[in-house]
């Protein structure tokens, strides 16, 4: 299998983040209801990359710990989705969204949970939304909480990492006029990403010869 | 809005006060068209007003997709953009008009962008290219958002459109800018640990493409100690714009790269104030500037080493260093001077160098300075004069280039007196040595003299006892004792005169083959069983004109230095031929004349002699031999009696092969022949017949042993004990046959007095006695006609035969 095999063309990227983008508006939405204020999501991008450029590229981005809300998908395509944030993010992103009401104290006792939470509010829409638009289904997971180094978030030198690729995406939230930035990486073998790429052609087909 | 008419597009006015119901009941229907007319034009202008102000803001245009509906509501300012109708649009269009203008290209994305929407995405945020009617492109920025309704369907989609041409095209000139320059920008804002940046930026570093970096990703990569992009120490404080270089290491490639940075703040709102820069790599720029230096400083640093080198070499030369003008003139001197010539080289600058010379040497030094500026190189040595009046010796080499002259003079005063006491040395230990050799000489000689002297003291002692005791038996005995001894002492005190070359030579023809052949059994008796001799005589070899007794002698000398020389046995040769010398024979330090001469060589297969030992050979009193064995002068006589001959001696050796020495002496084919082993011809009688002798003889004892021979043999004599008393015997008229003189008298010698007495009386026969005589040593040379001379000692018998031979010849 050669690169070019797994890399995207412009309209492919297009599609990717129009697909993303829609996932996480999705979310965005669920999170309005939950937490009763304006949240938005954004995408600016998206990428495939290996799992080593994947853990090098937060690296080189991030110098503090990162927190990580992680669940395994499966369906026509499969893998490990992940929602990153730097640690500090990851708290601003849990205050935003339960309030000022509670002490520092009481925040670092649920962060895990409301991060697992949220996390799972933005990954399910997002994948779930991704795979209706491209007409399939996909079952999640319980989410699950991870901290760490970008290498071990990727389980970089642990895992053979050759083997794995991830669909890399960069996230904005604007919570209460907090700005949160983070990563969403979708981490599959290369039978999913195949599978994913011809999802996406088809789904391309569909979008612009349809007429409005 | 929703119940627009599709298809319709009214051209008219859509304000209420257009509609006609109003107008008919007008009383003053002129006034009321007139209202109408003034209304259309203010709302003409008023719209004409809004467009030029949209235009002069480069509003916003909007649009409004209503998703339920599917169809597409925007103004004027969009209409205008992308070339509908604005009252069509007012009134609302199918939505596929929103992708009329777009360029076919970005026509795709931008329907996945807006499906997207439709399917419940929120933000929208889109550039792209429209075309115009005229076939003009304009960029685009598109910002909407999807709305929903409460059940979170997609009911509308919003947003402006922005003309972002100008923008674009300035944005897409700093991207060709900065990746043809290579230049990254970022922008910081006070307080931010993140920093803009652009891909180019981000390039530089080797870090991924990305928009946001923060600061503490870009400081790691720069090396430590080098200056910080920007100072989180200080994250709220202004930022230092200087400009700066720094290294980094690539996140990607790991490569060591300079970059440079340039900067500034820019006031971006009311009290806002971003730091905007650039970086760029300066990585080859610095190499090669470092390069130019490096060769810069290898540059500076061989000019300083050679000018050190030539300072170093002046200051500290221990030799004279001076700069002359053609004339001599001293230009410039190195600080040796003072220590040579004891004065300021400072004086001597200007001054010639003639000044400074030694007086007797200033005319050779005028002479070398003429030579050395017509660019001769000339090596001489000439004295200067020391500021205490002391002559110093300078060897001197010069050299001329460009009308200067460069003089490298050294002090070799030291060597000069060095070499001069060398040479008193030597002379003094060479005096001293040969006083030591003439004391251990002397000392033998007295000792075997007094030993001889002892025997016939002794002798006559006994003779006279025992005729006193008229015991005149067996008298022969210690006669012959007393004549052995003087024998010997006479042997010995002739071998003294052949060392000093003072003996008087008998120089006649002599046979050289016969005079060798008769030596050969005394040669190997001498040699003794060990050696084996060998004479090998070339049948023609010539006569030589020498004193073959001292021949004889020498001959007998070589064999037995041969002999030594073969401590174990070996072989002796003697050889005899004739040679021619030519020049080219004769090597420079030899004294010899070319021409014929009669060669006897003498060779044996001993030890052999070492090139230093050759050259000493023929010195007095040199020796190989331990001492008392040897008296050194063998061969300092052989040589000496071959030069005396007018010949020559030479030694050819090497060690452990054996030596050869070589006599050259002089062809003798035209004198008289001396006959060899003949013994001596047998007189008649020797009685005299009353001839009258005049004997003149300083030594008494002589004196009166000659008298009395002469008296007994018949002789009449009358003495004089020295010149002085015999000339007036002689100018006297007395009868006078024959003179016996000693030749060594005081006052006026024998050779005088007989050519006195010759002239007095011509015929007069003279006969010379002679110790040694420096003017007598060449017999012929000496002896004028009448005259003939006899060595001391002497046998009475020997003086009786020669005064008779004497007055015979008449």
């Amino acid at each position: 299998m050669s690169e070019i095999d797994i890399e995207l063309d412009e309209l492919e990227r297009d599609a990717l983040t129009e697909l993303v983008n829609i996932g996480v508006s999705r979310a965005a939405a669920s999170l309005r209801k939950m937490v009763h204020k304006q949240v938005l999501l954004s995408v600016p991008s998206v990428e495939v990359i290996t799992r080593k450029s994947a853990a090098a590229l937060i690296g080189q981005r991030e110098s503090e710990n990162l927190i990580a809300v992680q669940q395994e998908f499966d369906g026509p395509f499969s893998g490990r989705a992940l929602l990153i944030f730097p640690e500090s993010n990851g708290l601003t992103l849990v205050r935003a969204i339960v309030g000022d009401d509670m002490s520092e104290e009481e925040l670092l006792e649920m962060e895990a949970e409301a991060l697992a939470e949220t996390g799972n509010v933005i990954l399910n829409g997002c994948l779930g939304s991704m795979a209706n638009m491209l007409k399939k289904s996909l079952k999640m997971s319980i989410p699950d909480v991870r901290r760490g180094n970008s290498a071990s978030l990727f389980h970089v030198g642990t895992e053979d990492t050759n083997e794995g690729f991830v669909l890399f995406l960069y996230i904005n939230f604007s919570v209460r006029d907090h700005d949160i930035r983070g990563y969403i990486a979708m981490i599959m073998d290369l039978p999913s990403l195949e599978v994913l790429k011809t999802l996406v052609a088809a789904f391309i087909e569909r979008v612009t010869q349809e007429a409005p | 809005m929703k119940s627009s008419r599709p298809g319709l597009f009214p051209k008219a006015s859509a304000s209420p006060t257009a509609d006609p119901a109003d107008v008919e009941h007008a009383t003053g229907g002129r006034e009321a068209e007139a209202e109408l007319l003034e209304i259309t034009n203010e709302l003409a202008t008023a719209r004409e007003r809004l467009d030029l102000t949209l235009e002069a803001a480069g509003a916003a245009s909007s649009w409004n997709w209503d998703i339920s509906a599917n169809r597409l509501f925007a103004d004027t300012r969009f209409a205008a953009m992308v070339g509908l109708d604005p009252l069509d649009l007012k009134a609302g269009v199918p939505t596929r008009y929103f992708f009329s203008a777009i360029h076919p290209d970005d026509v795709p994305r931008i329907r996945l962008a807006v499906a997207g929407i439709l399917a419940g995405a929120e933000i929208f945020s889109k550039d792209y290219r429209l075309v115009k009617r005229d076939g003009s492109i304009r960029w685009v920025r598109a910002e909407g958002r999807g709305e929903a309704d409460d059940d979170e369907e997609p009911v509308r989609f919003v947003g402006t459109l922005v003309d972002i041409t100008d923008q674009r095209l300035a944005q897409e000139r700093l991207r060709i800018a900065q990746e043809a320059g290579g230049i990254g920008t970022f922008e910081h804002a006070a307080g931010f640990a993140t920093v803009n940046v652009s891909d180019q930026l981000c390039r530089l570093f080797g870090l991924h493409p990305t928009k946001v970096l923060p600061i503490k990703t870009l400081n790691d990569l720069i090396h430590d100690g080098d200056p910080l992009i920007i100072d989180l120490a200080r994250p709220d404080g202004p930022q230092s714009i200087a400009d700066r270089e720094f290294r980094i290491t690539r996140a990607d490639d790991g490569k060591v790269r300079w970059l440079a940075q340039r900067g500034e703040y820019v006031e971006v709102a009311q009290g806002s104030q971003r730091y905007i820069g650039v970086l760029y790599d300066v990585t080859e720029t610095k190499a090669s500037q470092e390069q130019l230096r490096t060769a810069n400083l290898a540059l500076a640093e061989r000019a300083r080493g050679s000018m050190r080198e030539r300072n170093r070499m002046w200051q500290n030369s221990r030799d004279l260093v001076l700069v002359l003008s053609g004339s001599g003139e001293i230009k410039d001197a190195n600080p040796v001077w003072r220590e040579i010539l004891g004065a300021s080289p400072s004086l001597a600058l200007g001054r010639s160098i003639v000044d400074f010379t030694w007086p007797e040497d200033k005319a050779s030094m005028l002479e070398a300075m003429e030579v050395a500026s017509k660019g001769g190189r000339s090596d001489f040595e000439l004295r200067l004069k020391h500021a205490d009046g002391a002559p110093r010796w300078i060897s001197w080499r010069t050299s001329q280039e460009d009308g200067a002259i460069y003089g490298f003079g050294r002090d070799v005063t030291l060597e000069r007196e060095q070499a001069e006491t060398l040479k008193d040395t030597e002379a003094q230990l060479r005096q001293s040595q040969k006083m030591e050799a003439v004391g251990q000489l002397t000392g033998g000689i007295a000792h075997d003299f007094n030993n001889l002297l002892t025997g016939i003291i002794g002798a006559l002692s006994i003779l006279r006892r025992r005729i006193s005791a008229g015991r005149l038996d067996d008298l022969d005995r210690f006669i012959d004792a007393a004549t052995t001894s003087a024998h010997r002492a006479a042997s010995l005190t002739h071998r003294l005169l052949a060392f000093s070359r003072r003996q008087s030579l008998d120089r006649q023809a002599v046979d050289v083959n016969k005079l060798v052949n008769s030596m050969e059994d005394l040669l190997t008796r001498t040699l003794g069983e060990k050696i084996s001799l060998s004479v090998l005589v070339h049948p023609e070899t010539c006569c030589a004109f020498t004193d073959a007794n001292q021949l004889e002698n020498a001959i007998l000398n070589l064999a037995i230095n041969a002999r030594d020389a073969m401590p174990k046995g070996g072989k002796m040769t003697i050889e005899a031929e004739n040679v021619i010398l030519t020049k080219a024979d004769i090597s420079r330090n030899e004294e010899i004349q070319p021409g014929p001469y009669a060669v006897i060589a003498v060779s044996d297969t001993g030890t052999g002699m070492t090139s230093e030992t050759i050259a000493k050979a023929f010195d007095p009193f040199f020796t190989t031999k331990p001492i008392g064995q040897g008296t050194g002068l063998g061969l300092s006589m052989i040589y000496g009696f071959a030069q005396q001959s007018g010949g020559h001696a030479r030694i050819t050796s090497q060690l452990g092969m054996g030596t050869t020495v070589t006599l050259f002496l002089p062809d003798g084919s035209g004198a008289d022949k001396v006959s060899i082993g003949s013994a001596p011809s047998q007189h008649g009688s020797l009685m005299g017949e009353g001839e009258v002798v005049l004997v003149v003889e300083d030594d008494s004892a002589v004196r009166l042993l000659i008298v009395d021979v002469l008296k007994e043999l018949g002789y009449r004599t009358i003495e004089a004990e020295d010149g002085e008393h015999a000339l007036p015997i002689i100018e006297s008229a007395q009868r006078i046959d024959a003179v016996v003189s000693d030749v060594g008298l005081p006052g006026i010698n024998g050779r005088q007095l007989a050519e006195v007495a010759l002239a007095r009386r011509p015929g007069l026969r003279v006969l010379f006695l002679t110790g040694y005589a420096a003017t007598a040593s060449s017999r012929a040379d000496f002896l004028g006609p009448g005259m003939d001379m006899m060595t001391k000692p002497f046998s009475m018998d020997d003086l009786a035969r020669k005064v008779r031979e004497m007055l015979a010849k008449d």
